[in-house]
This record gives C-alpha cells, structure tokens and sequence, in this order.
C-alpha cells in the first residue's frame, strides 16, 4: 500500500504548500512549492490548449507542480493584470498573446501595464495565424463567395472574435479597408471557445479563430475552414484562400509569451528561461505545435522585449492608419 | 457500440482492484477539500493531476471523477453545520440546512444530502450516457440573447428566494449587483470602483464573499449568544437516520432537483450554483411544504444538493460531445486526457470509446464511492458540533482566514472577509436576507456580459433579447411565475381567512 501512503503523504505536503504556510522555505531551490500558471482567456481556446500543454511539460523540466488558472475577460487583461501585480517570487508567472500584452495597453490606457518595462518578458514561445470558419451548411463554398456577398451586402457579415481590441478586430477593420467591404466583429470575451460556438449556433456568419478551436469540427463536418490569415499554403487546411495573398498584408500573427511581474529574482528567471527554452525546442512540443498549427519561435527573455517593443511600434502605427 | 454495451464495457474497465482504490482515494480526498471552506474541488483536482499521469487513462479519470463529487457532497457539509458555506454551490444548503442543525437534525440532514447526491449523480449520468449527441447541441443554441433571457429573468425570479417581505430580498440584491461591478469590467476591461486600489481590479473573490457575509457573521452571531445567554452553544444529537416523514418529503425535491441540476449541467456558465439557485427557488414555488422552507424544511436542502450533483455530471456532456470544458473542473479533466493523448471532441466516441465509456463508468463509481464513504462519516461530521464554542469558534475562524488568503495569497482578501462578515452581521440583523446578495454577486457580470455580447452581435438590436424561441420561452416563464406570485399576494389582501380551494 505505499501507494495510497506516499498519496496521503504527498498529498498532505502539497496542501500545506498551498495555503501558503510553507513560502518562507523560497529562495534557496526554486521550485520548492507549486507554480499557477494563469492564463488570461477562457478555457478550451488556444490560449489555454495550448498553455495547459506547456504547464504540463514545464512541470516535468522544472519538477513542480504547475497549475494552471483561467482568468478571462478584458480580452486577457484581467489575467495579466493579476499575473503582473503578484508578488515576484515566481509561483505565478502567465502565458498570454500579444493581443493583451501590446495592443490592450494601446486602447486602455488606464492598465497597469504600459510596456514590456511593467512585467518581466520570460520567454516567447512561437506564433500561429487565424482561420476564417463559417458553418459546413453556410451558403458560401469559397472565400470569393463570402467576400462577394459582403460587398453586396454592407454590414451583412458578423465576425466572432475573442473579444474587444484583439488581433481580430485590426484586422478584419483592415480587411475592409483593402477588401471595400464593410464586416463587423462580435467579441466574445471568453474567449475562441465561445466565439466557435457562436458560429456554430448561426448567430453569426463566421468565425476568426485558432486551429485549435476549429479544426475538430471541422473535422466533424460541421465547420468549413474557408480562409487562412497567412501568406500561402496552410499546413493544417491546405484547401482554404489565403487572405494576405488576396488582400496584401492584412493578417497580424497571434505570438504568445511567457511573462511574470516586474522584480523576479535572477535565478528564478534562469530557471524559466531554460526550463521554457528546453520545452519549447523538444520534439514532443513540436509534434504537439505541428497539430494545433502553431510555430514554435523560442526566444530569451531579452530579444523577447525587443520583440514586444517592436510590435507595439507596428501596433501604434496600425492604429494611427486607421 | 450501444449504451448498454458500451456502460459495461466502461464498468467492466472500472471494477478493478486499482480502480477502486482510485476512486476511494479521489471520494475521500474531495470529501475533505470540500469540507475547508474556499478551497474548492477545482484546486483538489490540480493537486491529483500529476498524481493521475502516472496512472492509466481510465483510473485517472475515476480518481478525478470521485473527487468532484466528493468535493461537491463535503462542501454541504459546513454549510449544513456551521453556516459556513464551502463554496458558492452550497449558499443555498446553508438557509434550511442550519436551521435544521440547530433542531438537532444533522445527521438526517447529511444523510438526506448523501442519498440525494447519489440519485442526482447516477440518474444524471444515465441521461449522459444515452444522450451525449444529442444533448450536446444545447450548448450550441444558447447564444447572448438566450442568457440574457436566463440571467435576467432569473434575476427577477430568484429576488424572492428567501423568506421575508420583498424589501428583504431586493436591497441585498442590488448591494449584491453593485458589488459585482468592482473591478476590471470583463467585455472592454476597463476598470470600475477601484478607487486605484490594485487589489480591487480583480475585483471580489466569491469564495471570501460567501465565507465572509456567512462563516465569520455567524460566529459573531454565536458568541453574542453565548454572551446573551452565559451558556455554551446547545448541540444536541439525536438519531442518525431521518425519520420516516423527512424521507417521505425528500422524494420529490430529489428528483425535481435531478432535473434541474441536470438541465443546468449542459449550458455554459457557472452550472453548479446557477443549478441549487434555481431548484431552491423551484421547491419554493411548488413544494407542498412551501411555507417551511427557509425556516429550517428538508425541501431546502435536498432539492439543491441534489441538483449540484446532478450537475456536475452533465457538465461532461458538452466536454465529451463538443471538446469544450465549461467548467475549471472538467478543463483539467481534458487535461487529463489530453496526457494521453486523447482530443475529446464530436469524434471522442468513435475514435476512442474505450475513453469514453471509462469516464461514464467512472462517473458511476464515484457516486457509489460517495455514499460509501460518506454515510458512515456522517457521525463524525455531526460530533463537529460537541466541540465546545472556545475551540470550534476560533478554529472555524482560523480556516476561514486561511481558505480566503489561500485564493490568491493576499491579505488584502482576509480583510475583505471582515469587512464583508460585519456586512453580513450588520444586514442579518436588519433582518435582510443573504441568499439575494449572493445571487446578484453571481448573476451581475453574466448578466451584463451577455447584455453587452447580444447588442454587439445584433448592432444595437435590442429585439435579440426576446427575438429567439428560447428566449421567449424563458420570458414567458418568468412573465407567469411573476404573475402568479403577485395574484396570489392580491388574493390573500382580499380573503386574509380563505386559503383552501385555487
């Protein structure tokens, strides 16, 4: 029965560690308790498949227990805000796009976060571009249809996205500009699984949303990917238009970064650094990336802020085209 | 496969020697997390997680499963005897719940909860089984005009959801409604009544709101007794068992609140809570024993506690049939199996049935687990209350600042919960009722996150709130029981002596 004793025992540790009676023990071998990783956006997303995977692999390299919390709304402000005013010992760290981290403080400035100088940037874990589903029974076969009709029709066509101020937003205002047509977007702000299911109730005519959140039903046959927000042939739907090839640069990659608040310790940020860096260039990652369509892009915590500095440059003159 | 096939199948997965102990293991440990107030089954399931990894797919998602339910049946168990409720699924338990407790009722009690628990749970996982297809499709039709419709009107209705005149209902819900609106707001993120304290952006956490205005305004209450009264807090433990007239009530409740938790189950949203919020309010309106409950009627504790768990099964309909997790609970049982390497999804049941059916069987089991586990408890949990007020008073205290700070590790939140449990004192001695306050606490943001959702969705339309056959269901519901409720008022002002014929 050392099972169940070693269960009991384990178990018993892991809830003293929790209710916090234990954090005086920091410092010396970080991890000595339990990580959260919270992840600002709602459950079943691809902020969250694909966070929950990386806290489970994380976990292994760092040998901690990893939690992971969903804190939506605000279009993952909430959760970022929590994530950036935790104390800096590194039990909480987040996984976030660049939706809430660049383009938020953009529109709201009254956020904590302004730049990359608020939190700590730990490692940036790769990108992925957005599908444009309508629903398998939906009247338009090919992506020429769905721009036809929205021409045709000024204001016909409603857009989920995850919420208000995302990637999807600029760029479907975008789309229109280039395309002359007049879409709008629904936020809503759980999140993609929310917005899939919208498109799948018929509420609206389609969807920009992740790989992650369509392609099972797709498969299903209730979904048609009808677009990819990309340049080129797309992995996981090959069959679908690519939109930057119709309209020029009209996509904005969704890249996802690993963050924590402001003041960690050195060692700590070393430690998740190469724990994410190891993840992030493992097979197991890769083949897991490859099926949700996500490119691994594994960069330090250094050239991560560049990386985020440069994308609110791109951000700020986006919205200034308007 | 067929559904009979299939369940044995699954059981015949379940019904072994590891299965079992798993399953014990998951029901025993949830009992006890339950049991501390604000640590709910969400964190007792991450804790089991890496434990699970090492274990087959199938006997990690029994220990997982008997874990919920535990969680769900040891979160009552506070509630029913200190007025301290768990989490927000048991707000409801604490009204009659207590009461009951403070007639020398608890061990029925318990036992009435563990038997109700156990219907729910299994009756509940039938309707899973045979209707996952199906079933999932409701999650698909409710968009922001059919929750605008239920959280709405659900609002109007639950005012009424205790005892007292109107005014004791309404004016906690709306404390209730303003408070919710603290912090960043969820469709834009601006920030609300914060008054630049960072801490409030998250706004309040509903775990210290339910233990504060319950747990720490209760002991207050008790020891301003003791004081009044210079004697100890009088426990007296009398049978067990229910007697045969509480059993005999408790039928309907059970299967009225299957139903409900049943239904809740399959929509998005907090569908534990929403669930015993709406069957306490459904037994208020139909039950025979009507007028008892809130003042102490088994009615108000069976109906609820039976619908959380009826609950808590039918939230894997919509993870199993459509891959999407309503619930932290069920993500992490996604988590679970996506360690396998198994997506749920449409496809779940034909590429991986032998998934499939182990997670129904282990819904089975761990409802057994759960009485198996808990009846004999009941007398330990109801010799909880020989323990003189010196000891129990300050150890309920003490939990109660551990489980609040341990939410988010924040003192900030410990203060909250004394400030809120002077709230709840100060109100409960003004004779307001609680139970509205926690209800507007929960309904708030839904309400005017769908209200804000549909308007961007329809372009300012405001018909989409009634445009759909479901909302207008939903309002005619609401429309009729409002309406029954004020004739019935109308007529007893009429004939104050006829009661009888309607």
């Amino acid at each position: 029965m050392t099972f169940l004793a070693n269960l009991s025992r384990r178990g018993l540790l892991s809830v003293i560690a929790l209710l916090g009676l234990a954090h005086a023990a920091h410092a010396q071998t970080y991890p000595s308790r339990e990580i959260t990783l919270v992840i600002p956006f709602g459950i079943g997303g691809s902020t969250d498949i694909i966070g929950r995977q990386l806290a489970g692999d994380l976990a292994k390299v760092l040998g901690a227990k990893i939690n992971v919390e969903n804190k939506p709304g605000g279009t993952g402000t909430i959760g970022s805000t929590q994530v950036i005013q935790s104390r800096p010992d590194g039990y909480t760290i987040g996984f976030v796009a660049n939706d809430a981290l660049v383009l938020q403080p953009l529109l709201n400035p009254a956020l904590v976060f302004k730049s990359p100088d608020d939190y700590q940037p730990i490692v940036k874990m790769g990108y992925r571009s957005d599908v444009l589903y309508v629903r398998a029974d939906a009247p338009w076969k090919t992506y020429d249809d769905f721009v036809a009709d929205a021409k045709r029709n000024p204001g016909k066509m409603r857009i989920a996205i995850p919420g208000v101020g995302t990637l999807g937003e600029l760029t479907v205002q975008k789309l229109n500009k280039v395309a002359g047509v007049r879409m709008v977007t629904v936020p809503f702000s759980g999140g993609g699984a929310e917005a899939t299911l919208a498109v799948l109730g018929g509420r609206v005519e389609a969807s920009a949303g992740s790989v992650s959140v369509g392609a099972g039903h797709v498969a299903a046959g209730r979904l048609r990917a009808l677009a990819v927000f990309q340049r080129g042939k797309h992995a996981v739907f090959p069959e679908a238009a690519s939109i930057d090839d119709a309209h020029g640069d009209v996509s904005i990659l969704a890249e996802f970064y690993l963050f924590g608040p402001k003041g960690l310790p050195k060692d700590v940020i070393d430690k998740l650094v190469a724990a994410a860096t190891q993840v992030g260039r493992s097979e197991e990652w890769a083949a897991f990336a490859q099926k949700q369509d996500f490119t691994p892009d594994v960069k330090g915590p250094d050239a991560t802020k560049q990386d985020l500095l440069k994308q609110g440059k791109d951000f700020a003159e986006r919205l200034a085209d308007k | 496969m067929d559904p009979i096939e299939g369940l044995l199948y699954g059981l015949s997965l379940a019904f072994t020697y590891q299965n079992l102990l798993a399953a014990f293991a998951g029901a025993f440990a949830g009992t006890a997390i339950g049991v501390l107030p604000g640590f709910g089954p969400t964190a007792g399931l991450a804790l089991l997680l890496p434990f699970t990894f090492a274990m087959g797919p199938s006997t990690g998602l029994i220990m997982m499963a008997s874990m919920l339910y535990g969680a769900m049946y040891g979160g009552s168990t506070t509630a029913i005897l200190m007025n301290m409720p768990g989490e927000a699924a048991s707000v409801m338990t604490c009204i009659d719940g207590y009461k009951l407790t403070k007639k020398g009722r608890a061990g029925a009690v318990l036992f009435i909860v563990a038997a109700g628990s156990f219907i729910g749970g299994t009756i509940s996982v039938v309707g899973v089984m045979l209707f996952v297809p199906t079933l999932a499709e409701l999650a698909i039709i409710f968009g922001p005009g059919e929750f605008f419709a239920l959280t709405a009107g659900g609002l109007l209705l639950l005012s009424r959801i205790s005892a007292g005149t109107l005014a004791a209902g309404l004016l906690p819900m709306a404390i209730g409604l303003l408070l919710s609106t603290v912090g960043q707001e969820a469709v834009s993120g601006q920030y609300r009544f914060t008054f630049g304290v960072n801490d409030l952006s998250q706004g309040l956490e509903l775990a210290v709101l339910a233990v504060g205005i319950y747990g720490i305004a209760e002991v207050m209450f008790v020891v301003e007794s003791l004081a009044s009264q210079g004697k100890p807090m009088r426990v007296r433990v009398r049978e067990m068992l229910p007697t045969r007239e509480e059993i005999r009530r408790s039928w309907a409740p059970i299967g009225r609140g299957t139903i409900v938790g049943f239904l809740f189950g399959l929509i998005p949203g907090p569908a534990t809570t929403l669930s015993t919020f709406t069957a306490y309010r459904l037994e208020k309106a139909v039950s025979k024993y009507k007028d008892e409950i809130g003042e102490g009627a088994i009615e108000g504790v069976a109906a609820p506690e039976t619908a959380n768990n009826a609950a808590a099964t039918s939230l894997m309909v919509p993870l199993l049939g459509l891959g999407i997790p309503f619930s932290s609970a069920t993500a992490l049982m996604l988590g679970a199996m996506m360690v396998h390497n198994v997506q749920p999804g449409p496809l779940l049941m034909t590429i991986h049935p032998e998934i499939f059916w182990a997670v129904i069987a282990s819904m089975f089991v761990g409802n057994i687990m759960l009485v198996v586990i808990n009846v004999p408890m009941i007398g330990l949990w109801v010799n909880m209350l020989r323990i003189p007020a010196y000891i129990l008073l300050p150890t309920i205290l003490m939990m109660a600042v551990i489980g609040s700070y341990s939410l988010r590790n924040s003192m900030f939140d410990v203060s909250l919960l004394l400030v809120l449990g002077i709230l709840g004192y100060v109100l409960r001695k003004l004779d307001f009722q609680l139970a509205p306050l926690v209800v507007g606490v929960v309904l708030g943001p839904m309400i005017e996150k769908h209200f804000r959702e549909g308007l961007y969705m329809s372009q300012g339309d405001l018909s989409v709130f009634w445009g759909s056959p479901i909302a207008v269901g939903i309002w005619s519901v609401v429309f009729i029981v409002v309406a029954l409720g004020l004739m019935s008022r109308l007529w007893k002002r009429i004939f104050p002596a006829g009661e009888g014929e309607g």
